[in-house]
Order: C-alpha cells, then structure tokens, then sequence
C-alpha cells in the first residue's frame, strides 16, 4: 500500500478491472492474474482481442503466461532489476510522455544540496543510521521544504513502530507544499536527473545478467509496453502479492509507479495500476482496517511518543496545508463521533485518548514472535489459518501453545484450532498434548450466504450481500460475534466505572438486532460508517460534508456515499449502465472508478484524445464531466493557480491532478514516508544464491528485518552450499489460501488433491526426483515432501554463467480436510519488511531431494543433519 | 488425513511401483517408473495415453448369458423341428424343455446384470430396431413366451390326449420358437459387434456367425449330456459347427489387424486360442472318431459335448474380456500407428 | 458480456450448441465446478495424476465438463497466445450431443432421448442401468456409475434451458471461452473466429466438429490448437449403427443356415434305422 500511496496518494488500485478492456498494453508482473483473478481477468482477454498486447513476467511459466503474447522468465527477486530496466530505458529513448510528466508529476522538483543518492554511496541513501538500521529522511526533503521536528522521536511517517499504512500519503516529514522547480527538467538536482542518474546501471544488459532475461526477450517487452504510452494509448501494470511478499516489496510497487508516471498511465483508461489484492474482502479489511497502525479511511492511528500526548499535536503531524488531507481534522472528528458519539466532544478532545497508542511492533509477525517468547495471553483468529497459512508454520504453532486462551472462528475446523492434538508438533514429539495450557475455543462461523454484509473487493468496489438462509446451528456472522462480545463488555464496565474501563463506556454501541438469534442488522452498521449530519439526523453523501466542529459523524470517510439515504444501499444496486459499472455496487471514493481522472485530459483541460477520452473540462457549464465521478474538485478549472490560505483541494494547482499530495503530483521520488529510501534500490532476497551485482556492499535491504533468532534460522546468503536452489511458493486457482475454505469441500479438493513441487526436466535428472514420485525441500526451517510434477515451464535463468534452478510450491495442503499434505510454508522464514513488516515468501533459498522424508521425529534429525553439514 | 486414508495411498504408490517393474509400463495415472519419458499429450502420445473410449461395464453374468441365450436359441429350433422330421420325440422335448429353462435362466442373468435390476421391465418401454439390445429384449421376451407355450403344450399332452388347447400351443410355441430362435441364438455378435469396441466392430461380420454356429453347437453338446448320444443328427449338427468353428479360428488367425491383437496376446488371447480348439479340432477328431468306434461312441461324443461346452464358454468370456482391452488401447481411435513407439523412445 | 441478462430468449424447438473455444480459456475449472454444483454431482477421486494440472483424467458418470491440459514448448519471450508455437493450452471437453448419437441409438429403455433443443438427454428415472450406451459412444463420454447402478452424462443443462438460461458451465466461464447459442449461430461463429484466428497467423487452430462422418457433426463444437489426437477427440469417430446393416445380413444368413442344417440332419439322419 505505502508504494501506490506514497507515489500517487493512495495506496489501493487506481483504476477497475474493467477498464482494462481499454488498455493497449498489460504488464502482469507479481501476479498470476488468469490463476488469482479469473473473473477479472476476462477484460485482460477482451483487451488482447482487441489488439491489447499481454506481457506476463513471472519465474514460471503459469496460466496467466499461458494467455499472454509475451512470457519472461524471471529470477524471483530480481523485479526491481527488471523494472529499473524499463525506466531506464524509457529515459534513455525518450519514451516518456513529456507533458503529462512535466505538469502531474514532481520531476521538475528541486532536491537538497546534500541529498545523496544509493548510487554515489554504494547502495545507501543520504540519513542511514548504521546502529539504529533505520534512515533519517531530512537530507531527501524537496529543497525549500521546512522540515517537521515537533514531537515524536521520529520523522513522521518514520516512526519505527510503525506500520507503513498510516495514510500512505508520503511526504509528511517535510513542508512539502514548499518546494521550487524547473520546469525545462535541467536542473543537476531536480528529481528527472536524480531519477535518470539512480537508474544508469539498469542497462539491458544488467537486466540480462542480473534476472536471467535474455537481452532481446527484454528489449521486446521495453518496446512494446512503452509503445502503449502517449495521448492515444495506454497500457495498465497488475501485480499482487509476488511484488508485495517480498523485503523490497513496497520499493518494488513503486518502481512500476515510476514507469507508469513516466508513460503517463495513471488516471486514464486502460491505465494505472490494478494491486490484485486477494480475498473477496481484503480491500475492505484495510479500509476497515484489521491492521494495528491505522484507523479506518487510512488515518494513523496514533503512536506512543509527544506525537499523540494531545489531539492538537496528532492533527497538526498529520495534516496537510494543502491537497485533501487538509480536511483530516474533519474526518478524524466525525470518526471520533461515530465511535464515542456524546462522550466525544470538544472538551474531552472528541475522545482522542479513548484511543489506545501504538508502543511497538503490534504487527502479526511482531505479536507472533512475542507470542513465542510468552508474552501474549489470549489471542482472536478469526477467519485466518495461520498454522498453515504464516511463514515458518513450525515457529507458528509452537508459539500458540503459549497462549493462555485462543479463540478460531471459522466454517470448519481448521488447523490452528486443532493445533495442539493433531500437529505436526505432535506428531514429531515435540509439542505433547498434555504439557498444552491453552484453552482453545473453536467457535462456529456463518458463511456467506448466510449472512447479510458487504464485500470491498481489489477495485475499491463495495458489494452488498444479502442473507439467503439462516446459519445452521450455533453458526454465527462476524458482525454478531463482535456485537455481542462488545455489548457483554460494555456490561461489565458499565458495573466497573475505572478510568481502564472509560473508553469501553464511552463507546456507542447500540445496534438494533432482529430475527431468533438478535442478529444486529448489518445496514445500520453501514449507514454509520457511512455517516450523518447529527444536526439533522440525515445521511450524508459525500465525505466533502464531513466537518470538524462536531455536528457530523462518519465510521469511514471514505465510504462516505455508499448509503446516502434511508433507502438507498448503493453497495446493493445491480444495475450497471455503462462499461465501468457505474450502478453495480460503490467504489470509494465517491463511486469514482478511475481515480486521479483529472490526468486523463491535458493540463488545459481537453481530454488527451478522442480514442482516451475520458473525463475533462466543460467550459460552458464551468464544471469537469465525463465518463466517471472527477477524481478533483468538480468546479475548479484547470487554470486555477492555487491557493495556499484555502487548504484543501484549492491550494493545489488546476492542472494537478493528485489531490492527496500537497503539491498535487505524482511522486517519482517520495521526499519521506518510505523507510527504505525515496527511490526504488534493487536488493537481493534476504535469502539468495546470488550476489547482488549492483551494491555488492549491501546484499538485502539494509532496513529489513531478518527477526533472525534460533527458532527462524537463515541460510547464509550469497553461496550457502546446502542450499543451492531458489524457492517460490504461490497460489492455485483450485484452492484457497491456507485450504480452510477449499480442502473442505470435495469438489475443490479432486481438482487439485495433493501438494506438487514444480521442477524443470534438468533439475528432476539433476537431484533423480521421478515424474510423480515424492520429492522432499529443504529450508533451514523445516523440510516438506511433495510430489514432482516435472515441467519444461520452469526454466532455470542464467546468472554468470549459471544455472539458478527454481523450485516452485503451492501452499495450500495442510493436515486437516478431504484432501491434506505437508505445510508449505513451515519452509519459509519470518521476515518484516521495513515498512509493512511483511514477510518475503517470493524468494527464498532450498535444496531438493528424492524421496520422502520420514514420519515422525526422524523428520528433524533429517533437517538437524542437513543443516549441519558443510557450514 | 486418517491413517486408514494415508496408508491407502501408500498401498496404491506400492502398487504402481510394482505394475511399474512387472510389465514395464503402467496403466493408470499417477507414478511413473523412473527413466521413463515425461507424461506428454501430443499427436503421437495422445492425450497421456490415456485410452479414450470407456471400457464395457458388464458382469461376468453377461458372457453367461450369451451362451446360455444362444444354446436356449438352437435348442428351441431343434425342440421344434427334431420330432417332425423323424422319431427324435425324446429328443425333441428333452430340447424344448431346456429352451423354456434356458430362456428363463437368461433373463434372470441379464437382470442381474441390470445396474438397476428392479428396473427390468423399462426394457420393454418401447422397440428400437437400431438398437440390437432393444432387439434382443424383445426377442428374448417373446422367444421365453413361446418356449414356455411349447413346455405347456408338452405337459398338457402328457395329461391329455389331442387338447385343442394344447394343439395351439404347440403349434403357436413351436412356430415362435423357430422363428425367434434364429435371432436369439445369434444376435448377440450383433449386440457386440455394433459397438464402438474396435475390436469387436472389426469383426462385425463373423461374430454374428460365430456366437451363432457356437449356441449350436452347445445345444448339441447339452443334448448329448443328457443322454442323447446315440443321435447322428445331433453328432452331424456338432461337426457342421465345429468346421465353421474352426474355419473362424482360422481365418481370425490369418488375418493381422491390430485391432484384432487382443485376440492372439494375453490372457484374453489364451482364452479365444483355446476356444478355437476346444470348439473346432478337438470336437471334431472326437466326433469323427465317434463315427470309427461304436463302443465308445458314447464317451467319444459326451468328450467333444464337454470339449464344445466349455470351448463355447471360452469363447463367449474371451471375446468379452478382449472387449475390454480393446477399449484400453488408446492408439486405435486416434489412428496413430504403432511405430509411434519406437519414435517416442528415440526422443 | 458482463452483466448481462439472464434470459437467452432461446424457444424450445431452437437446436442450442456449445463451441468451446481453447483460444479464450484461462484454464480455470470453473465449468467443471458449476457443473458439479448445479447437477448435484459428487466428486469422483482425490488421485494426483501428473498430468500437468488436470487431475480431473477424463469424462465420466460424475464429470460431465473436464478441463484438459497440454503442455508444449517454452521458450522465453514467447506467451501461449503467440502464433509462433503451442506452449500450454487448455482445452473444455464436454459431451458431444452428436447430430447422429451413439448412445442414443443404442439405449433400449428409451432413457435417452433427443430433447427440444436437440441436445441428448439421458434421463435417470429411466436408466435401468444396462451399460450399452456406455460402449456406443465413439467419444468415450457415457458411463455407468456403479454405485448408483445407471449411467450419466452431461444434460446439456436442459433444466436450465427450459428456463431460459444456459447451462450452468457456459454461465460460470470467466472469458466466454464456452460460448452456448443456437448450433447454426455457433457454426458460423466458429468459421468467423477460425479466420480471425489464421489471420493472427495461427495456422494450427482448426474446429473440432466432424461432420463428415456418420456422426455427422456435433452439437458441442471446439476450436482448438493443434492436432485432435492430442486431446482425444477422435479424428474419424463413427455411430456404431453404421455396422448394423452387415451384421444382420450375417446373422440372418447363419440362422438360415442353422435351421438348415437342423433340418437336413434330422431329416436324412434322424430315423433310426
């Protein structure tokens, strides 16, 4: 998220899946869209009837591949390389789209005197604290920009408990309303020279040598997708996880952000960035957010520094003098309102200080490995398998036999509730049943039919679900379970007044409930979150509305529209009316499918072309129009200069269309808010056979975190002679994640029965692994055995001369359900990215032998002989 | 996964490895032996070599029934002619009366079969002359009504003398026993032989006449067990169809189509091979000889009755069971010739 | 197509078809499972085959859609839409319903039947279960479920169509890769994607609809790239009714020459004395 956040302003998909329908040109990267997205891939194959070219770069040669004109072969973890090439190639046959670059983005921006960047310090940006591990972003600020030192023992957007989500806007460490240009792109230092500069070594040749990718397979890919730029054509980059689970993750995200600046793809049909995010709520799960560093709508929640001791100060960190975090203090009032209703007003600080205060890694990782030291009592997993599902499964599920409590909620029972009878742990002797002190609950979950509720899927779009039957039994909603767990809370605090107990008094809770078992019902919930007027009682309609004095409240600004009054559920509608959707269901914001629309016309206000038409400036009426909501202030014409004593969307020029950003461009450098640098830095795995040919100083991201400790070992990077093969874990589409949902049920399971490892031809004759026979892989964590499927779509890549064979696992199997298997991810390490501190799954280290490994604690000494040998 | 459920699996790896090391090649998917070429789908492997046609999915009962169907048949054309043109009353009934129990011990067997046997009747839904099963209920049901009216004419006869009832039935019962009987001692090559087994519709032609001339000669064969060895017609009727018999064999032998190789290998060739010759040669040496040696004529001919018995069942098993592997070969349909092979492990 | 209506506004009487276009398919299985779920079907084994991703093997009493798999070259550059060469295609294999059924013409209980769509119906309150149908299909599609004790095959979602809807496969297809209409729609429709297709300079595309056998063509057409043997789909395949002609005219011969020799044994030598 912070990498589409930080570059563009938010941090989710720019652009609906429909709109690729338009496109000229897809590059699918991180992601196999065909296998993960089915349904919306089918405007990818619309598109390539119509002559859109599909270039799909991968490790493996998968479904997605299988669909498109062009398939590369990539070395997992060598995306940054790839993508670098692009941009430099761009640069260096000046295929950039000139007057959307010069005019929406920052590259006419002036930096620092004393910026330095990776390339003259040898992998390292200016600010790197050596003992702390961590950067200071001062040195990267534009030049002119005050930076922001009150409070805190960090930067903004730097604090080290942080998170990465809080706004992912970027740029809050600095004024970055003040800023100077040049707009003839000249100046040594303005950010097009830095960006030509950083990206010199990304040579064709480079990409060759460093991803396997034959030279001219990789000019193929460079021509064709920078063809797609320019007033009459567009081309749209997808990717998903096999960007985002990786330790250069979100650097990885905005490198494709640069390149799609550059081309001037954003904003704009057929363009932009699709982030494929998975589940069919999973969007909705960060704008409501399950996640411990932000509050919903993408607000920070706040930190345990000065930053947070008074409300004033949080607002003050957080806002922006211009663009439209101008208006954060109205948001966060009118969420503030929603959660503490009579209790938030503007003497008690509207309740800021109900809110509780992030004092650490309070990520699942984090809290995991605390959970493994004993630190953690009790702890909810509700729809989540992580015995299965979690890098280093073994760590996982010793770690919740510390707990003194677990709660699953879940359709069947899953692995992480049967933990402590049936685990591998106990199967091998080293967990036992009866040294178990965990109380563990399994409490029955409704499924989707059975309950009413929304969907926000991967294109901001939120769907409405009705109930169809009643739960079976003592099958529960979510939204039951949390209601009535919180109303018997608020009980019990009710009788017990303590300043603990102030916040849980304070809250609101009353939900209306209906039907045998007091289900709440689930539009009220919707209508909060949507918001009212609290003078009039009246459902708002836009998030515009939204104010800072207390007469209005909103659980989520941003999906603010979707119930604009009492009889209207706009999440519910099915009536498309044109191409986009438009009438099927909300996309926040404001129902815009295309956000950033303003940069689909030109700085003057006419659209690009009649082909890209899409929204523009209608001089007559004084407003914009057009073919979607206008993603800008709708009667701001494009010659507006801005105006910084308005805030908001008025202090921001009329041709800029990034109104989350204060200065309204898109961000090829990020002046703060990424941890790991401003621009994107190639870095090797944290695990890798190779060296990093680019840094050789700096083998990983210097401000990743390996949590490297006893219980998640590492294999020595580069040449760890045990572990000579890469390894890539992904999905099917058969199944679902970690198989709750699909091992379960029969007619998933015998499409796809058992745990395969995908290897090449040469590396089943190699290790003599039969077609169909159990081969077992190897990772300092643990080793699994799966059965070969032996396929020419694996293709070792060249690197100096040799061979890097890749190992391919899908991680669905697990020991519970119609169909079970060895746990995939048991081989993986827990790893935390510097800034959203999630774990690198895409590219690992393995070995690969014949056979299956034994039953029992004969496992162990296996993995105890193999990691000893030859250290 | 349960124990049971695990170990099942590790039963079955076991048992494709050890298929695998047998025969060096094996049938079902799953493991293959090591060394061996890549599970492929191409034009010359087919679609994984696997076979595309589905295997027939009968009972033993049905081979059962086709020998006893077309033994019934001929006996039921004998039962009605024998005594008419000669003194072969005891003949004659002997003949009748196991066509009736012939005809019933027929149905029973292919209701068994039935994979809904309660559903039997459904048979007689309607009459499809293309469909030589629809053909052959019809003609078993009414060969099976006019058995038992010549049975019944036979029984009334004993109590009575010159019942016009009984005139009737005979008459009826006989006439519908020889004219049905000729269908059903023969339809079921054509039952086989109209299928899309390559095999068997290869030999669309001869398998009519030989399951046909095989009943015949079973009829004989049972006839004689129960004591009609004295009967030259019967011992001619037996060498007539064992010249064809072995006239067949010949020529199935002469002729080298491939799809005819479940004939000649394998356990199912074994079967067919020693039909031919428990049907053909042997019979008739013995019967022959039977004409050369009155003492032992009785013995002679109950030999080539037994030879001719269990030669008629070989034949009707063999040829069921080479069905099956005829389904199993996944070239014929897709006509790739079998030099394929060689070129597959050349690459 | 996305959102549109339901309805295919499609009468009984009008002949409906399926092509099945391996150009569009993402391989997914989502035919094969809407299938399951609509006709209640169970699943049919947990085998891993190695097949590359189809462990679903063939057709049969409890898979009615099943998605094959075929990989071919991978060359770095070259994705699967390129004309250039075949790398991993997936094909939809379904009943055929051909003009001329084999296992129609086989069935004696009158469980199968041609329907008002002209799709091939078996219908299993009728099926007692005799396994012909089973060996007449030249395509290997029909088979006896022998747990249940009858046969079944794809319904062609006759339901549905009944109700105006296509059948539950074609519904479920992200990419229209199943396409369901009326068969001379459809045949055109295959012709105009065959150009298309050998204009992009797929010479090894080709439809699937053998007509000029005794099939006589097929209600669910294919465009697929290649070879047919490399799917299974019979290059020649034939009604098995085309041999009947001769194996009557055989059986015929040899039961007259049975009673013949019948009569003359018994009449030359069956006199004692």
């Amino acid at each position: 998220m912070p990498g589409l956040g930080t570059s563009v302003g938010r941090g989710g998909a720019t652009t609906a899946q429909q709109s690729l329908a338009d496109s000229d040109a897809i590059l699918i990267m991180g992601s196999s869209m065909a296998e993960q997205h089915p349904v919306g891939f089918q405007w990818v194959v619309e598109a390539r009837e119509h002559g859109c070219k599909v270039i799909h770069v991968d490790p493996r040669f998968t479904r997605t591949s299988a669909c498109a004109d062009i398939w590369v072969p990539l070395r997992a973890g060598s995306d940054i390389v790839f993508l670098g090439g692009l941009i430099h190639y761009v640069l260096g046959n000046d295929k950039w789209f000139k007057e959307y670059v010069v005019h929406y983005t920052n590259a006419s921006t002036i930096l620092r005197d004393d910026y330095v960047d990776a390339e003259d310090a040898g992998g390292l940006f200016s600010g790197w604290d050596a003992e702390k591990k961590q950067y200071s972003p001062e040195t990267w600020l534009y030049k002119g920009s005050e930076p922001k030192k009150d409070g805190g023992q960090a930067a903004p957007g730097h604090h080290p408990a942080g998170g990465g989500h809080a706004k992912d806007r970027g740029g809050e460490a600095g004024k970055t309303s003040q800023f100077e240009t040049d707009e003839t792109l000249q100046h040594p230092r303005c950010v097009f020279q830095v960006l030509k500069r950083h990206f010199a070594r990304y040579t064709p040749e480079m990409v060759e040598q460093s991803c396997g990718v034959p030279r001219d397979v990789f000019l193929k890919v460079a021509e064709t997708y920078a063809a797609a730029s320019g007033r009459s054509k567009t081309g749209c980059i997808c990717y998903a996880v096999g960007w985002t689970q990786h330790s250069t993750g979100v650097q990885i995200i905005r490198a494709a952000a640069i390149l799609q600046l550059l081309l001037g793809n954003f904003g704009r049909p057929g363009g932009g960035i699709l982030a494929l995010r998975g589940h069919a709520s999973i969007q909705g799960s960060t704008d409501i957010p399950t996640l411990y560093d932000i509050l919903p709508g993408y607000m920070p929640m706040p930190f345990f520094d000065s930053d947070s001791k008074t409300f004033e100060q949080y607002i003050k960190q957080h806002s922006t003098e211009a663009g439209l975090w101008t208006k954060f203090e109205d948001f966060m009032v009118s969420f503030l309102k929603a959660w503490y209703g009579d209790a938030a007003t503007k003497d008690s600080q509207w309740g800021f200080n109900f809110l509780p205060r992030v004092t650490g890694d309070h990520s699942e990782l984090g809290y995991w490995l605390d959970m493994a030291d004993g630190k953690l009592e009790g702890l909810f997993v509700m729809g989540q398998n992580p015995a299965v599902g979690a890098p280093n499964g073994r760590l996982q599920r010793k770690a919740m036999a510390n707990l003194k409590w677990l709660v699953v909620r879940d359709l069947v029972e899953i692995e992480t509730a049967s933990f402590w009878k049936d685990s591998p742990e106990i199967e091998r002797g080293e967990l036992r049943t009866e040294d178990i002190a965990t109380e563990v609950f399994l409490m029955p979950a409704a499924g989707p039919a059975e309950k009413s509720g929304s969907f926000t899927n991967t294109q901001r779009l939120l769907q409405w679900h009705n109930k169809a039957v009643e739960p079976p039994g003592d099958a529960r909603s979510e939204l039951w379970f949390a209601y009535h767990l919180g109303r018997m809370l608020k009980e019990r605090a009710a009788r017990e007044r303590t300043p603990k107990n102030a916040a849980l008094n304070a809250l609101t809770w009353d939900l209306p409930t209906e039907g045998a078992v007091a289900e709440p019902v689930a539009e009220v919930t919707l209508a909060e979150i949507n918001g009212r007027d609290l003078t009039t009682g009246k459902l708002l309609s836009t998030f515009e509305d939204l104010k800072r004095d207390g007469t209005t409240m909103s659980g989520c600004w941003i999906y603010t529209g979707v119930k604009p009054d009492e009889h209207r559920n706009v999440a519910n509608e099915r009536s498309a009316h044109d191409a986009l959707g438009h009438g099927w269901g909300f996309a926040w914001p404001k129902d815009t499918r295309i956000i950033y629309n303003r940069a689909s016309a030109a700085p003057d206000g006419s659209p690009w072309s009649e082909e890209k038409k899409f929204v523009w400036w209608d001089s007559e009426k004084r407003e914009w129009t057009g073919k979607d909501i206008t993603d800008f202030k709708k009667d701001m014409p494009p010659d507006h200069k801005r105006d910084l004593s308005k805030g908001g969307l008025e202090a921001i020029d009329g041709d800029k269309p990034f109104g989350m950003h204060s200065d309204g461009r898109g961000w090829l450098y990020v002046n703060s808010g990424l941890k790991d640098g401003p621009l994107p830095t190639h870095f090797e795995p944290l695990e890798s056979p190779v060296e990093n040919q680019l840094y050789p100083a700096h083998q990983s991201n210097p401000p990743s975190d390996k949590k490297e400790r006893p219980d998640n070992p590492y294999a020595s990077s580069p040449h760890d002679p045990r572990f000579p093969l890469v390894l890539t874990t992904y999905r099917l589409t058969e199944h679902h994640t970690a198989g709750g949902m699909s091992r379960a049920l029969s007619h998933l399971s015998e499409l796809q029965p058992e745990l395969f490892v995908e290897i090449s031809p040469e590396l089943a004759e190699i290790t003599g692994v039969s077609p169909g026979d159990w081969a077992t892989i190897v990772t300092p964590r643990a080793l699994i055995s799966a059965r070969a499927l032996i396929t020419s779509r694996m293709i070792p890549p060249v690197i100096k001369g040799r061979r890097i064979h890749q190992v391919g696992l899908p991680y669905h199997w697990g020991w519970k359900g119609i169909v079970t298997g060895d746990v995939a991810n048991d081989l993986l390490a827990i790893s935390q990215e510097p800034n959203v501190r999630i774990m690198e799954t895409k590219g690992l280290v393995c070995n690969l032998i014949s056979g299956r490994h034994p039953a029992g604690h004969a496992a162990l000494d296996e993995l105890h002989e193999i990691l000893e040998e030859q250290r | 996964m349960s124990e049971a459920e695990s170990s099942f699996r590790e039963n079955r790896l076991d048992e494709i490895r050890r298929e695998a090391s047998q025969f060096g090649t094996v049938q079902q998917p799953g493991i293959r032996a090591a060394g061996s070429p890549l599970p492929k789908a191409s034009p010359q492997t087919g679609y994984y070599q696997q076979h595309l046609l589905k295997e027939p999915q009968w009972t033993p009962l049905v081979p059962l029934y086709f020998f006893v169907g077309g033994a019934s048949g001929s006996l039921g054309v004998i039962g009605s002619l024998a005594d008419l043109l000669g003194d072969n009353d005891e003949l004659a009934r002997k003949a009748r009366h196991m066509a009736t129990a012939g005809s019933a011990i027929s149905s029973v067997l292919l209701i068994a079969d039935l994979g809904r046997p309660s559903r039997f009747l459904n048979m007689l839904r309607i009459f499809k002359p293309q469909s030589a099963m629809s053909i052959g209920s019809w003609v078993l049901s009414g060969f099976s009504a006019f058995a038992a009216a010549s049975t019944l004419a036979d029984i009334l006869d004993r109590q009575v003398d010159g019942s016009p009832i009984a005139t009737f039935l005979r008459t009826v019962g006989r006439t519908g026993c020889t004219v049905l009987g000729m269908p059903f001692h023969n339809y079921t090559g054509v039952l086989i032989g109209a299928t899309a087994i390559p095999l068997w519709n290869n030999r669309v032609r001869s398998l009519p006449r030989e399951f046909g001339m095989s009943g015949l000669q079973s009829a004989v064969s049972l006839l004689e067990l129960v004591g009609e060895t004295d009967s030259n017609a019967l011992n001619a009727l037996g060498l007539v169809a064992a010249a064809f018999e072995t006239w067949e064999g010949l020529d199935l032998l002469r002729t080298h189509d491939r799809e005819l190789a479940p004939t000649k290998e394998g356990f199912t060739g074994a079967l067919i091979q020693t039909a031919g010759l428990l049907s053909g040669p042997l019979p008739i040496a013995l019967r022959v000889a039977s004409l050369f040696a009155s003492r032992r004529k009785r013995r002679l001919r109950q030999a080539a009755a037994i030879s001719g018995i269990i030669g008629s069942l070989c034949l009707r098993y063999g040829w069921v069971a080479a069905g099956t592997v005829s389904a199993r070969n996944w070239k014929i349909p897709l006509n790739i010739p079998d030099a394929a092979d060689v070129q597959l492990q050349e690459s | 197509m996305s959102g549109a209506t339901d309805h295919t506004g499609i009468q009984p009487g009008e002949v409906t078809a399926f092509l099945t276009d391996s150009t569009l398919c993402i391989g997914c299985k989502a035919c094969e499972v809407a299938c399951k779920e609509w006709n209640g079907i169970s699943a049919d084994g947990y085998d891993f085959t190695g097949w590359s991703y189809d462990n679903t093997a063939a057709l049969g009493h409890s898979t009615w859609r099943h998605v094959k798999f075929v990989e071919g070259h991978i060359t770095p550059g070259i994705g699967g839409n390129s004309a250039q060469q075949l790398s991993w295609e997936f094909s939809s294999d379904v009943c055929k319903h051909c003009e001329v059924a084999g296992c129609l013409e086989a069935c004696p209980t009158g469980s199968l039947v041609r329907t008002e769509f002209g799709s091939v119906l078996l219908q299993p309150d009728i099926c007692n279960g005799c396994s012909y149908c089973v060996i007449s299909c030249p395509f290997g599609v029909v088979q006896k479920n022998e747990d249940d004790g009858r046969a079944f095959k794809c319904t062609f979602c006759t339901d549905r169509q009944k109700g105006g809807l296509m059948p539950a496969c074609a519904k479920a297809c992200p990419t229209e890769s199943i396409k369901f209409g009326r068969l001379d729609d459809l045949q055109v429709e295959a012709q105009v994607r065959l150009a298309t297709l050998q204009a992009r300079g797929m010479s090894d595309a080709q439809i699937y609809d053998p007509t000029e056998t005794s099939v006589k063509g097929i209600h669910a057409m294919f465009i697929i790239r290649g070879e047919a043997e490399t799917y299974n789909l019979p290059p020649k395949p034939e009604v098995p009714t085309i041999y009947l002609k001769d194996a009557w005219k055989s059986a015929a011969f040899e039961a007259v020459a049975m009673v013949g020799a019948v009569v003359a044994s018994f009449f030359f030598l069956g006199r004692k004395g």
